[in-house]
C-alpha cells in the first residue's frame, strides 16, 4: 500500500504542476510568494475581494471630518484596547440591524479588521451590502497601518452596540 | 457495513475532486492562501499549491472509482493532517486567513477544523477498510 500511496502521491504532485499551466490564473513556479501581510503595498489587495479597497492616506481625512462611518471587525477584546475614533463594533455573523441607522446615515461605510489580509472585514463588508449600504469599503493596511499613520483612535467598549461580548 | 464504507469513500473523494476543480481556475490565488499559513517558503509555494490541487484531483479521482483506494485514503490522510495542523497553528497564532479549502473567500475557524477532522476520520475509516474483493478477479478465478 505504501508503493502505491507514494504513486498518488507523485504522479498527483505531477499533474498538479501541469494543470498549473493551463489554469486561467497560473501560480508562477520561478517566483517566490510572500504572505500578504508580509508585502508591503500589497495588502489587503486581493483582486478577488468583492469589496472597494480605501487606504488610510484617503480614509484619515474622512475620519477627521466626520465623513464616514467606520467598523472594527476584530475581536471584542482588541476593539476596547484600542480602535478608530467613533467606530462601532461588529464581527463576522454579528446582527447589524440596530447600527444599520447610524451607518446608513453616513455617506461611506469603511471596514477594519486585525489582520492585512482583511478576511474579516471583508465578510463584515459583503454583509453590510446585503443589508443595502451603498458605499461600504474595506480598509488597506487594517489597524496596523492606521495606528502606523497616527490614525485618530480612541479606547472602550461599544456604547452602540448590542449583543453579548461587547 | 461495505455499503456504508462505499458511500463514505465515494463522498469522500467526490469532495476532494470538488476542492481540486474549485482551485484550478485561480491557482495564483490558492498559491497566495498557501503563502498566508506562513509555513512553506516563499520559493515552494507555488510548487506545494499546484502539487496539493493534483494530489487532491488524482487521490479524489482514485477514491470514486475505486481504484486503489486503501493508497488512495491514505494519501488523503496525509493531506488532511498537514491541513489540520496548517489551519490550528494559524488560528492559534492568530492570523486571520481565507482557508484556500475551496476556493473563494471562506474565512479559516475551528469550524473548518473539525470539517477536515471528519473527513481525516472518514479518510482513516477507508484507508484501514477490508480489501475490497474485485468482481473482475473473482471471475478470472471462478470456473463457473
Amino acid at each position: 500500500m505504501l508503493l502505491r500511496a507514494g504513486f498518488i502521491a507523485v504522479a498527483g504532485a505531477v499533474i498538479g504542476i501541469a494543470a498549473n499551466f493551463v489554469s486561467p490564473r497560473p501560480a508562477a513556479l520561478g517566483r517566490p510568494v510572500f504572505a500578504a501581510a508580509e508585502s508591503p503595498g500589497a495588502v489587503c489587495q486581493d483582486p478577488r475581494a468583492s469589496v472597494a479597497r480605501i487606504s488610510v492616506q484617503e480614509a484619515k481625512p474622512l475620519c477627521i471630518a466626520c465623513a464616514a462611518a467606520f467598523v472594527d471587525a476584530r475581536s471584542a477584546q482588541e476593539y476596547a484596547s484600542g480602535h478608530v475614533t467613533g467606530a462601532v463594533h461588529v464581527r463576522p455573523g454579528d446582527p447589524v440591524e440596530p447600527l444599520l441607522p447610524k451607518l446608513g446615515a453616513a455617506p461611506m461605510v469603511i471596514v477594519y479588521d486585525r489582520d492585512r489580509e482583511c478576511a474579516a472585514a471583508d465578510q463584515v463588508a459583503t454583509g453590510l451590502q446585503a443589508k443595502g449600504l451603498r458605499d461600504v469599503r474595506v480598509l488597506t493596511g487594517a489597524w496596523a497601518d492606521w495606528l502606523a499613520a497616527g490614525g485618530p483612535g480612541e479606547s472602550g467598549t461599544c456604547a452602540l452596540c448590542t449583543g453579548e461580548g461587547r | 457495513m461495505a455499503r456504508v464504507l462505499t458511500g463514505v469513500r465515494i463522498v469522500l473523494g467526490a469532495l476532494f475532486i470538488w476542492a481540486a476543480v474549485t482551485k484550478l481556475p485561480d491557482m495564483a490565488g490558492f498559491a497566495q492562501d498557501v503563502a498566508n499559513y506562513r509555513i512553506v517558503p516563499a520559493a515552494l509555494v507555488p510548487f506545494v499549491a499546484s502539487a496539493v490541487v493534483g494530489i487532491e484531483l488524482l487521490g479524489g479521482i482514485a477514491l470514486v472509482a475505486g481504484v486503489m483506494e486503501r493508497a488512495a485514503a491514505a494519501v488523503i490522510a496525509c493531506l488532511l493532517v498537514a491541513f489540520i495542523a496548517f489551519l490550528s497553528q494559524a488560528l492559534l497564532r492568530g492570523i486571520d486567513l481565507r482557508c484556500g479549502c475551496f476556493g473563494g473567500d471562506e474565512p479559516a475557524s475551528w469550524w473548518t477544523v473539525a470539517r477536515d477532522l471528519l473527513m481525516l476520520a472518514a479518510a482513516v475509516v477507508v484507508a484501514r477498510g477490508p480489501v475490497p474483493q474485485r468482481q473482475v478477479g473473482k471471475d478470472l478465478t471462478d470456473p463457473a
